[in-house]
């Protein structure tokens, strides 16, 4: 009797295996701040968004171009070099139900993941394309490319990395190398970024405005594939999941 | 860690843990693939999917189907040659339609202010639902290919044909005829109109009138067996488990 209230008082005390509420608390950090920045290009985007050469453009675009750039560098390193710093070193002896918390954790991530690049790669791309389908641009860093080049997606770039970097380093599963598909999945869409140099130069260089598919943008579609590489992700992560249930469910 | 140790506390929990992970599983798979699926489909068929003007008989019918077949044949080769789950295309068509329709409605209309009738998306459901049925039922990648490839072309212009009909009615304005999703894109400048004056309705077959289409979609249907193929292959490699050491970055 005494080591059963001693093994209830256990449980009790045990972390959740999954906790929800640090899930839903970063799925609603992304929404609402995604929200608050759309409501801001739909504010000023009309107001002072229109014309580079204005002073307002300069307060209300460039000043959140810079910020933006600036909290990404501080959140990135902040971010990546805690993950890093707090490592497990002794990841092979854990045991089979920290495993299971930490592929729960995992998933954590990857549902942020899953939301960073639904608004990096669907929101605010193709909101790009209506707004200069009607804007005829003046500059490189026009309001939609402030949010979408420069903001969504460095958002899910981090995340993906702060992903890759958790299983790395706090799951058995994945020691035996670096995840081929990971990687393709992670580092495919962070060369979207990279890719914006071809696609503000092209736009510089020639009048592009008039068709979204002209193969300037072909970079952002052969990165875009990339994410096919959840694909793999999902595979590695059922063999380890199945390993760790199997006799549990048969 | 002991190989007798158990992750979980009993078979319930199992189950429970099993469960939860399907739905993680699940919604991830969805979100990520449809941010992937939707840049490759806006920025490869996108003209022709935002307005109506540019849905036309001729390169809306072909594009459209050709460039959308890909990451539905490559969710399939995983989903169901790993797990027997026999929705990869139409998981997919629905999140990208997900991620349109927000679009439309909240940056389309809500931002730049063109009405949804004008914007609204092409629909990709009924050739979605052929391309799993077909592998459901035939199980046979090969079959899929061919005949839900060819299927997927030849069904989108009439699927799409009961939402476009009204817009496909002939109109005449300032002594010129012209369809009436014509006349809403000529009231609805864009910077893509010299493009669609240059690329929308021309040809030799339009001079015909009523083959353009139905020649469109069995083009369409061909090169889309052939697209299917290729993305069944990229969907197993992206599939793949590999590991690579460290040494070969």
């Amino acid at each position: 009797m005494a080591a059963i209230s001693e093994s209830v008082k256990a449980d009790a005390a045990e972390a959740p295996l999954l906790n929800k509420k640090n899930m839903f608390a970063g799925a609603a950090l992304y929404v609402v701040f995604y929200a608050w920045v759309r409501w801001y290009e739909g504010i000023y985007g009309w107001s002072a968004g229109l014309d580079s050469f204005a002073p307002e453009f300069e307060t209300y675009w460039m000043n959140f171009l810079y910020i933006e750039m600036v909290a990404e560098i501080v959140v990135a390193s902040v971010l990546w070099g805690y993950i890093w710093k707090t490592r497990d070193r002794k990841v092979l002896s854990i045991t089979p139900r920290e495993e299971l918390r930490r592929h729960f954790t995992h998933w954590i991530w990857l549902v942020m993941y899953g939301i960073a690049v639904y608004y990096g790669a669907s929101y605010f791309t193709e909101q790009d394309g209506t707004w200069h389908q009607t804007i005829v641009r003046d500059t490189d860093f026009t309001p939609s490319h402030i949010i979408e080049f420069y903001l969504a997606y460095p958002i899910y770039i981090i995340t993906g990395v702060a992903s890759l970097l958790y299983a790395k380093t706090r799951l058995p599963a994945y020691q035996q190398g670096l995840p081929l598909q990971y990687l393709v999945a992670v580092i495919g869409p962070f060369m979207i970024l990279p890719n914006v140099g071809l696609n503000e130069w092209g736009h510089t260089f020639w009048f592009m405005e008039e068709l979204f598919v002209a193969p300037l943008h072909y970079g952002f579609v052969f990165f875009g594939w990339a994410t096919l590489g959840v694909l793999g992700i999902v595979n590695i992560e059922v063999a380890s999941l199945s390993k760790l249930l199997k006799k549990d469910l048969a | 860690m002991s190989a007798s140790q158990s992750a979980v506390r009993s078979r319930a929990e199992a189950v429970k843990v099993s469960r939860t992970f399907d739905w993680m599983i699940l919604f991830v798979m969805f979100f990520i693939v449809l941010g992937g699926y939707h840049i490759h489909y806006m920025l490869t068929g996108g003209d022709w999917d935002f307005w109506t003007d540019w849905k036309d008989r001729r390169l809306w019918v072909t594009v459209a189907p050709i460039v959308s077949i890909t990451f539905p044949a490559a969710v399939q080769a995983c989903a169901w040659y790993r797990y027997r789950l026999p929705f990869g295309a139409v998981v997919c068509v629905l999140g990208l339609l997900l991620g349109e329709w927000i679009n439309r409605y909240l940056n389309f209309w809500g931002w730049t202010y063109f009405p949804v009738n004008f914007c609204f998306p092409s629909n990709l459901i009924p050739g979605a639902i052929v391309l799993d049925g077909i592998l459901l039922l035939g199980g046979s990648m090969t079959l899929t290919a061919v005949v839900g490839g060819l299927a997927w072309g030849l069904l989108f212009y009439p699927g799409n044909w009961p939402i476009i009909a009204p817009l496909h009615v002939p109109v005449e304005y300032n002594g010129m005829m012209m369809t009436l999703a014509d006349l809403q894109g000529y009231n609805y400048v864009r910077t893509g109109t010299p493009e669609y004056i240059r690329m929308v309705e021309k040809g030799t077959l339009r001079t015909f009138g009523k083959d353009v289409a139905p020649v469109s979609a069995f083009f369409s249907g061909f090169v889309s067996i052939i697209i299917y193929f290729l993305w069944h292959f990229f969907g197993r490699w992206f599939a793949s488990t590999d590991f690579i050491s460290g040494e070969n970055l």
